[in-house]
C-alpha cells in the first residue's frame, strides 16, 4: 500500500508543502518512511534521529496536528486512526523552525534555566559520604527523572502557542517537580518560586502535555503537584492562586461554588470591581443574581470534616 | 436507563439553563436521572492544586453516595467527568490509596464507603454509545442546519483516563451531530482550549483563543457551536464580545450546550431549552 507523506518544508526563508509517496511496508515507522524519502527520493529533506528506540527524543514531529515520537509510531497505525492515505508531517509547534522538521532547542534551554535546574545538596551530604535517600524518597520524584527532552509536550500547548514569554514549557514544569519533590535538596523553595514567578498559574490545564508524552510523565500532573507545593512551603499566589483557593474553600463553606463572589476573592473588590459591565451582561439575562443567597450543603459539617481530616492526613 | 446525576456547580449557577434542559431532553429521550444528594463541587480542576488528598477525598464522598444508590454516574461536563474518573483510577488501581481515603471518610462521619462500583460516564458517550435512543423521536428540524461541534479538552484528555475514544481524533460529537439530523462542519479550532480555567490568571491569551475559536467556526459557514461542557460554552457564549475585540472578527454566533442541540432535534422550542439565558448572538439561530 502506498501513503501520500505531505511534509511541511522551510528552507533559507522559504516555505512550501512538499508531497511524497512512500510504500508502506509493514511496522514501517514514521521514521522510517521519512529515511526512505531522505535516502531514494530527496536528500535535501531535513530533520533530526539518533537512536530510533524512544530514547533520546531526537526525532519527534507533529503528524495531523500531534506530536509524535518518529521513531516510535507506525505509518500504518496512523492511516488506521486518521482514516486516510494521507498524512500530514511538520516540524514540532511552540518551536523555531530551523530547517524543514529541525527545531531550535536554544530558546528552550534558556527558558529551562529559570527554574535554577541544578540540584543543590544538604550541608549534611559530603563527597566522603554520598547523598543517600531512602526508596521512598526518591520514588517521590522517579517518575520525573524520565524526561527525554523530545518536546512533544511543548507542541500543542495551549498557553505556549498565545504566548510563550510569560510562561514555561510542561518539560521544564515536569524538571521543577523533579527539584522540588527530591528530600536531597537544601533549597527546594528557590526552584518553585522560580517556577511561580515565570508563570506556574498561567497553565490552561488543557491536558495536552500530557496527552503527548510518548514517557507518560504526565507533566499537568507535575504542575498540579508544584502548584501544591507552594501552598505546603507558604509561598504567597498570585491571581491564579488565589483563585484555585477560593475554589477549594468553597467546598468547605457551602459545598459548592459561588460563582458571584469567586472573583472578588480571587482578585480583590477593586479589580474584581472593574467587570462590572460584564456582570450586568450576566443579570440582564438570568445568569447571576447578587440578591439571591447561595445555597449550603445539608451536610456542609461532614464535607468539612472530610477536608479537614485529608488535610491532616496529607501532612 | 436510570443514571445517578452529577450536575456540578454552573448548571446550578450561570448555567442553570443547561440543567433545565437536560432533564427535559432526559426525559425525552428515556433516561432516567436521579440527582446525587447532597453532592460537592468536583474541585473544578483546581482543588488539586491547592490539596490534593482533600479534593480526592470530596470526589469520593461524591461518587460514594451514587454508589449506594445503585446506579452508575453520568455527567454533562467535561471537567467534573475528569476529575470524578481521575479520583476513581486513582483509587481502583491503589488499594492502599483506597484504604486511607475511606478512613477519612469513615472518620468525618460520612456513612458510605468507596467500592468503586460506579461507573462514570457522560451525556456525549451514551448517546454515542445507544443510537437507539434517539430513534424514531428526531425530528426534520435540523435538517440543513450547519453545526460546528467543539469538544473541549478534558472529555478528550488525558486518554488514560477518559478513553471512550481516541482523544488525538475524536469523532463523536460529528456522529451525534449528523443523527439529530443536522450536517456536521469540520473547522480548526475544534479540539483548541476555551481557556475557561485560566480566565483570570491569562486573561489576555484567554480572550484571544475565545475569539480564534468562535472565528475559526463561523468562518466555516455554521449556525451554530455545539460543546459537550458548560465550561467551554460559558466561555465562549459569555466572553464572546471580548474574544470578537481580541481578534477582530465579525463573526456572531450562538454557542448551544450539547443538551440544547439534542432538543432542537427532538423538536423542543428554544423557551424550552432556556436559549432566552444566552449572551451571544440569540437572534443568529433559526431554529425553535
Amino acid at each position: 500500500m502506498d501513503a501520500t507523506l505531505r511534509i511541511q518544508r522551510f528552507v533559507e526563508g522559504k516555505s512550501w508543502v512538499q508531497e511524497y509517496t512512500v510504500a508502506v511496508t509493514v511496522g514501517m515507522t514514521i521514521l522510517e518512511a521519512l529515511t526512505t524519502i531522505k535516502e531514494k527520493q530527496d536528500p535535501t529533506l531535513s530533520f533530526t534521529c539518533s537512536c530510533r528506540s524512544s530514547i533520546c527524543g531526537a526525532c519527534a514531529v507533529r503528524v495531523n496536528g500531534n506530536a509524535e515520537l518518529a521513531c516510535e509510531i507506525l505509518v500504518e497505525n496512523l492511516l488506521k486512526r486518521y482514516d486516510t492515505n494521507t498524512l500530514f508531517i511538520e516540524p514540532l509547534g511552540n518551536f523555531r523552525v530551523i530547517r524543514d522538521l529541525i527545531v531550535d532547542w536554544d530558546p528552550k534551554y534558556a527558558k529551562l534555566k529559570k527554574i535554577k535546574p541544578v540540584l543543590q545538596p544538604k550541608a549534611e551530604f559530603s563527597a566522603e559520604t554520598g547523598c543517600k535517600q531512602s526508596p521512598e524518597d526518591f520514588n517521590k520524584y522517579k517518575k520525573y527523572a524520565g524526561c527525554i527532552l523530545c518536546g512533544s509536550c511543548v507542541s500543542e500547548c495551549n498557553k505556549n502557542t498565545l504566548n510563550q514569554d510569560d510562561f514555561l514549557d510542561p518539560f521544564v514544569f515536569v524538571k521543577a517537580e523533579k527539584l522540588v519533590a527530591d528530600s536531597r535538596s537544601r533549597s527546594p523553595e528557590e526552584h518553585l518560586q522560580a517556577v511561580q514567578d515565570a508563570g506556574l498559574w498561567r497553565c490552561f490545564n488543557c491536558q495536552e502535555c500530557t496527552a503527548k508524552c510518548p514517557k507518560g510523565l504526565d507533566p499537568a500532573g507535575a504542575i498540579e503537584k508544584l502548584k501544591e507545593a507552594t501552598f505546603r512551603m507558604g509561598l504567597s499566589q498570585d491571581v491564579g492562586g488565589k483563585h484555585a483557593k477560593a475554589i477549594y474553600d468553597d467546598i468547605s463553606e457551602s459545598g459548592m461554588l459561588d460563582e458571584s463572589k469567586l472573583n472578588i476573592k480571587s482578585e480583590g473588590f477593586f479589580m474584581a470591581g472593574l467587570r462590572l459591565p460584564m456582570a450586568l451582561r450576566l443579570m440582564n439575562t438570568g445568569k447571576m443574581n447578587p440578591l439571591e443567597s447561595h445555597p449550603v450543603n445539608p451536610e456542609i459539617a461532614t464535607i468539612r470534616k472530610v477536608v479537614q481530616t485529608a488535610e491532616k492526613e496529607a501532612k | 436507563m436510570k443514571y445517578a446525576f452529577f450536575p456540578g456547580c454552573v448548571l446550578k449557577g450561570a448555567a442553570a439553563e443547561a440543567y433545565t434542559s437536560m432533564f427535559k431532553v432526559c426525559e425525552k429521550l428515556g433516561i432516567e436521572l436521579e440527582e446525587i444528594p447532597n453532592w460537592t463541587c468536583c474541585g473544578a480542576s483546581h482543588a488539586q492544586g491547592v490539596n490534593d488528598l482533600a479534593a480526592l477525598a470530596v470526589n469520593a464522598r461524591n461518587i460514594s453516595i451514587a454508589e449506594h444508590m445503585g446506579l452508575p454516574i453520568m455527567t454533562v461536563c467535561n471537567t467534573c467527568t475528569l476529575q470524578l474518573r481521575t479520583a476513581k483510577q486513582r483509587l481502583d488501581q491503589d488499594p492502599k490509596l483506597k484504604e486511607k481515603v475511606n478512613g477519612i471518610l469513615a472518620e468525618a462521619g460520612h456513612p458510605y464507603k468507596y467500592q468503586g462500583t460506579s461507573e462514570i460516564t457522560h451525556f456525549l458517550w451514551i448517546l454515542d454509545k445507544h443510537p437507539e435512543l434517539l430513534q424514531g423521536k428526531v425530528t426534520k428540524a435540523l435538517a440543513g442546519v450547519k453545526i460546528a461541534g467543539y469538544y473541549g479538552c478534558h472529555i478528550l484528555r488525558p486518554q488514560e483516563v477518559m478513553n471512550h475514544e481516541d482523544g488525538k481524533h475524536p469523532t463523536s460529537l460529528e456522529r451525534l451531530i449528523k443523527r439529530l439530523g443536522a450536517e456536521s462542519v469540520d473547522f480548526a479550532a475544534k479540539r483548541k482550549c476555551c481557556g475557561f480555567h485560566a480566565q483570570l490568571a491569562a486573561e489576555h491569551d484567554v480572550l484571544t483563543v475565545t475569539g480564534e475559536i468562535v472565528d475559526s467556526a463561523g468562518k466555516s459557514g455554521v449556525a451554530a457551536l455545539v460543546t459537550p461542557c458548560p465550561l467551554c460554552q460559558m466561555q465562549l457564549d459569555m466572553y464572546e464580545p471580548e474574544g470578537r475585540e481580541a481578534v477582530h472578527s465579525h463573526v456572531q454566533l450562538p454557542i448551544l450546550h450539547l443538551q440544547q442541540l439534542v432538543g432542537f432535534a427532538l423538536g423542543m422550542t428554544k423557551a424550552e431549552i432556556g436559549f432566552d439565558r444566552h449572551v451571544s448572538a440569540q437572534d443568529k439561530w433559526p431554529i425553535g
